[in-house]
């Protein structure tokens, strides 16, 4: 068993991971909570945004921050293109074709950018990237700060706007039933759009922290995913706390495994058998449905 | 807008999703995708003294008649991708058939992809074998093809030339490689870090099939010099970059070294969360061949100047010699599109190796004698490789054991050691220098 | 009476008419035409979605290849003893599961092919070594490979046998349908609360359902072992479970010869788009734009929707072609 001083740093590790779950996480289910969808393309989107950003830095030396405004930009279209086209005809369908659906846009995604851009090595920095500072001697960058920062700033944020703004009110109910909203006299579809594109937007910017913190390797980005789930799956696509948490521990316990070299080997399972240990303790008394989007 | 009726819309919507689609691969191409990366600078300042015509014997002599047919096996799936190394090959052998052919013959180039499915590499050179009908097979870079076909290929008698990833391509009487291998290669990279005065080796390595078996070279060599060895390994692609890399520097202690051995998206992941951690004063860091490519060292920074020893298998891109200068020119005229490196460079060799075995074929071509003078060829001396290749009738062929070691330096990897043998304290690598004892023709001595 | 033709013609006449190359494409083909035929009942029959079922192949493949090294049982016998394990572990596993419903248990399933996958990486596959494993890390394995059935050593021959097991496959699911299982499910996927009162018992019927489709998978597992005679991790990518589920939709799941199309999907046409000279990435983008297709205009897939379209062209077709008769007549 590893000493202490061997695990310290590793909280710190976990925690900057549990960062990268976490903003995922809350990026899926914040759209899940708008519009009722799962959006599986999450990381798919964010990674072809960050590639092209990658591109227009190093191969037509566009300036870092427009390259970066264009990566964010990108999610939020596609994003709303795609919410635009496949909202409307598979709203009233089952949320499992809903997410379905989005899995065939993370292949359509995951084909173009394994066209364009070959297998290498590429990097794209931060400039928040190179700042740190110690704790507890480990090294903090800001970017993994941001991250973290980032991934609580929007549950806050998305949280207070889901409950207290109307238009927030229009996507929880928009997401609990569009027929009646619709018959309420919300714009369904202008409401609709705006929660597509807060997704997407966020996506985008979940691509360019995630770039930094895992890496630009678009294979990496797209499957992160549905390690990301399990925190979404632990806090039931409901709760954005519950998925900060939850996607913080499973980090903690994913990195804290790292030094106990006989399971060292395993430890990629924890977000999975994480997942898979909470959703059976949350059926066990009940069957659990996906059905509306709780508010 | 009123609302479009199922097929319709349908077909509106997969317009528009290929619309997008093209329109991003048009925007692409039109930037020029990693094209031309590292290596363009350092040639221009290189005496052009040679020219691409000097590929074949009769410059500007276009090849006529009947076309010697040659196959290549390559994996191409997103995450892995060997297609440069047969598409610089096609390259070469463009190039011979616009200067003179073999003996005024062209070079017919058949390549085929496989995307790491056995049953699907296993096709495919039934494919090559049976019903194009290569006589010869020049180029086969693929994660599991030497294991899959290598039987295969010694039932149909094929000696093929090409690179080698699996251990099995360096176990087998039927492949010989212009490149080193895993174990080879983190055999160098540890001699490396050894002369730099670590107190400990460990060998982090990406979890794929063969960890084992890559490990038992670098551990001998560790233990033979007197010192502690511990082996790591990690699931790719790695997600949590930070642990890995604080992982590996914990285990080799103050003063210690790791060596890695990953494909380069995953080596510049580790190596950017230990700089991003501070971590990369605090030991030595060495790594396998993959690292060699100028991307990686563009991606790197200045913050690892001259710390980090690259095992190289091949010549710097950049080198000023006959066989270098040619390969520049054969890419510069023939694939413009396929980056200096490498990759490009073994499938150059590769190509050479092979057109010059055929030239000095003697009456017909066929599979027999084309394999005879690939399985014939000794002594092919190039700047590009350390020693002479070659390849002769033997278990085992590991005909590039002798390497140099590089370095970052400003966006470019610049040579640190020059050429030096892979320690023989490795068994494999014993058996190969007796072998060369044994025959020393291969590799020009006797 | 249209597939009895097929199946003769297939193993009677295409082996001599293909070459080795296009052998062994099928033979691909028809293997995972069982694993989609799994997935197939499962999405069609009972609504049921895993999107775990390329992690349950592994598993099969793994349990045949131990049986196959570790014992001289005969081929047959292995196949057997490979659905049945890979079923009982299915079992286990959709047990607990099945308390959740719809996207839930779908994503339970991607977090349990995960954690398999994650398991199959430490472990890797049989290759002929010592111990539970099996696995040995020398660079030749113990030069032993998985061995094929005694009387379909050839690739030809190994074609036939794995068609004729598949067919066997084909017949289990069809009888399956016709089935009290058959109706009950349907009951299942129309309305749970209402299969519930009508004093349906919901859970044996889907842990039927899960048993069935592990089974099956474990028999394609046990063929896939003896396909190249070794196997490796990368057969089995994350990525593979949901193309596997873009090519069932694709293929049709209301009818169980879109396992078939399915299987077509996934092995045959990778090879066409490669003798074209086409990149593998253009089929990834294509099955995302299929799954979109099928979930928003054609649920019942390619199966159901070909014969329609060809039906619409043949009556588009006969409509021009009365016209132009016309108007010659008149001429």
């Amino acid at each position: 068993m590893p000493s202490w001083e061997e695990f310290r740093p590793f909280i710190v590790t976990g925690l900057a991971l549990g960062g990268v779950y976490s903003l995922s996480g809350v990026g899926l289910v914040v759209l899940y909570r708008a519009t009722g969808v799962l959006n599986l393309a999450f990381g798919a989107v964010g990674a072809m945004g960050a590639l092209i950003a990658w591109e227009l830095i190093n191969n037509a030396n566009w300036p870092d921050g427009l390259a970066y405004l264009v990566c964010v930009v990108f999610g939020g279209v596609v994003t709303l293109l795609y919410g635009l086209l496949f909202g409307p005809p598979l709203a009233g369908r089952d949320p499992l074709v809903k997410a379905t659906a989005t899995l065939g846009l993370a292949l359509i995604l995951l084909g173009a950018m394994s066209w364009i851009w070959s297998d290498k090595a590429r990097s794209m920095i931060l400039p928040t990237s190179n700042e740190n500072f110690m704790v507890s001697d480990v090294l903090v960058n800001y970017t993994q700060v941001i991250g973290f920062a980032f991934g609580v700033v929007v549950t806050v944020v998305t949280a207070a706007f889901l409950r207290y703004t109307n238009l927030g009110t229009a996507m929880r109910a928009l997401a609990n039933d569009r027929e009646i909203t619709a018959t309420l006299g919300v714009p369904v579809r202008r409401v609709e759009a705006a929660a597509w594109l807060g997704s997407g937007l966020l996506a985008g910017v979940a691509g360019l922290l995630l770039s930094n913190l895992v890496g630009l390797d678009a294979n990496t980005l797209t499957f992160l995913v549905i390690s990301s789930l399990a925190a979404a799956l632990i806090a039931r696509l409901q709760s954005l706390t519950v998925t900060l948490a939850a996607g913080i521990v499973v980090g903690l316990v994913n990195a804290l495994i790292t030094p106990i070299l006989s399971i060292s080997e395993y430890r990629d399972m924890t977000p999975f058998i994480l997942a898979i240990i909470a959703l059976l303790w949350l059926s066990r008394h009940r069957e659990v449905r996906i059905g509306r989007a709780a508010g | 807008m009123r609302i479009m009726l199922g097929r319709a819309r349908s077909q509106f919507f997969v317009a528009i999703v290929l619309a997008v689609c093209f329109s991003l691969f048009i925007a692409a191409c039109g930037d020029d995708d990693d094209g031309g990366g590292g290596g363009d600078g350092g040639a221009a300042q290189v005496k052009e003294t040679v020219k691409a015509s000097d590929c074949g014997p009769e410059p500007g002599q276009k090849a006529s008649g009947e076309p010697i047919k040659l196959g290549a096996l390559a994996t191409k799936q997103p995450g892995t991708d060997f297609s440069e190394i047969p598409r610089m090959a096609d390259a070469y052998f463009k190039c011979v058939n616009d200067n003179g052919g073999i003996n005024g013959r062209p070079v017919e180039y058949v390549i085929e992809y496989e995307q790491t499915d056995p049953g699907q590499a296993a096709s495919q050179a039934k494919k090559l074998v049976e019903t194009e009908k290569v006589l010869g097979i020049v180029g086969n870079t693929s994660i599991i093809e030497c294991d899959v076909n290598h039987k295969y290929y010694e039932a149909q008698e094929y000696f093929v030339i090409g690179s080698g990833i699996a251990p099995t391509c360096y176990s087998t009487p039927n492949f010989a490689a212009v490149n080193m291998g895993p174990r080879y290669s983190s055999d160098g990279a540890t001699q490396a870090l050894i002369r730099q005065d670590v107190k400990k080796i460990v060998l982090d390595q990406s979890n794929v099939p063969g960890t084992d078996y890559i490990e038992e070279g670098p551990r001998l060599i560790t233990e033979d010099a007197g010192k502690e060895f511990e082996g790591l390994k990690e699931n790719v692609p790695i997600q949590d970059a930070n642990s890995a890399a604080l992982k590996a520097v914990q285990a080799a202690g103050d003063g210690g070294g790791v060596v890695l051995n990953f494909t380069p998206p995953e080596a510049l992941k580790i190596l950017q969360a230990a700089q991003q951690q501070g971590l990369q004063d605090r030991v030595k860091w060495g790594c396998s061949t993959p690292c060699n490519t100028d991307f990686l060292a563009e991606a790197l920074g200045d913050a690892w100047d001259g710390k980090l020893f690259v095992n190289a298998e091949l010549n710097l891109i950049t080198a000023d010699a006959p066989d270098s200068n040619l390969y520049r020119e054969v890419q510069k005229q023939y694939a413009p599109d396929i980056p200096l490196g490498s990759f490009s460079q073994m499938g150059f060799i590769e190509a050479r190796i092979a057109t010059e075995a055929l030239q000095g074929v003697q009456g017909d071509y066929t599979k027999e004698s084309v394999n005879e003078a690939f399985k014939n060829v000794k002594n092919f001396e190039t700047d590009i490789l350390c020693n002479p290749w070659y390849y002769g009738e033997a278990p085992l062929h590991i005909p590039n054991n002798v390497d140099r070691t590089v370095t970052p330096k400003g966006g470019t990897m610049v040579q640190e050691e020059d050429c030096f043998p892979i320690s023989d304290v490795d068994p494999a690598i014993k058996e190969v220098r007796d072998i060369e004892k044994q025959d020393p023709s291969l590799v020009g001595g006797g | 009476m249209v597939i009895v033709a097929l199946l003769a013609f297939v193993l009677a006449a295409l082996p001599s008419m293909l070459s080795t190359y296009w052998i062994t494409v099928f033979t691909a083909v028809a293997i995972y035409a069982v694993v989609a035929l799994g997935l197939n009942l499962l999405m069609g029959r009972v609504g049921l979605v895993s999107l775990g079922q390329i992690a349950v192949l592994a598993l099969g493949a793994w349990v045949a290849a131990k049986l196959l090294f570790d014992t001289s049982l005969p081929f047959p016998v292995v196949i057997l003893l490979s659905g049945l394990i890979t079923m009982v572990l299915g079992t286990i596993v959709g047990l607990p599961a099945l308390r959740l419903t719809g996207l839930y248990l779908a994503l339970i399933t991607l977090m349990m092919a995960g954690a398999i996958t994650v398991v199959l990486a430490a472990t890797d596959f049989p290759n002929g070594g010592p111990g539970f494993l099996a696995h040995s890390e020398s660079s030749l394995g113990s030069g032993a490979t998985i061995r094929r059935p005694a009387v379909a050593e050839t690739d030809p021959a190994y074609f036939r046998y794995v068609v004729v097991t598949a067919a066997l496959m084909f017949l289990v699911a069809l009888w399956h349908v016709r089935s009290k299982a058959g109706r009950a499910w349907e009951a299942i996927r129309q309305s749970e609360p209402a299969a519930l009162a009508a004093g349906v018992n919901i859970t044996l019927y889907k842990l039927w359902a899960f048993a069935l489709a592990s089974f099956m998978t474990g028999v394609a597992g046990a063929l896939l072992a003896g396909n190249v005679g070794q196997l490796f991790n990368y057969q089995f990518p994350t990525r593979d479970n949901i193309i596997l589920l873009a090519v069932v939709l694709m293929g049709g799941i209301y009818s169980i010869w879109g396992a078939l199309v399915a299987g077509l999907l996934f092995r045959y046409l990778p090879a066409l788009l490669d003798t074209w000279g086409l990149p593998a990435d253009l089929l990834t983008i294509l099955f995302g734009v299929g799954v979109l297709q099928v979930l928003l205009t054609a649920p019942a897939g390619i199966v159901e929707q070909f014969p329609k379209d060809m039906a619409r062209l043949g009556r588009l077709v006969a409509r021009g072609a009365g016209r132009v008769v016309g108007g010659v007549r008149r001429a």
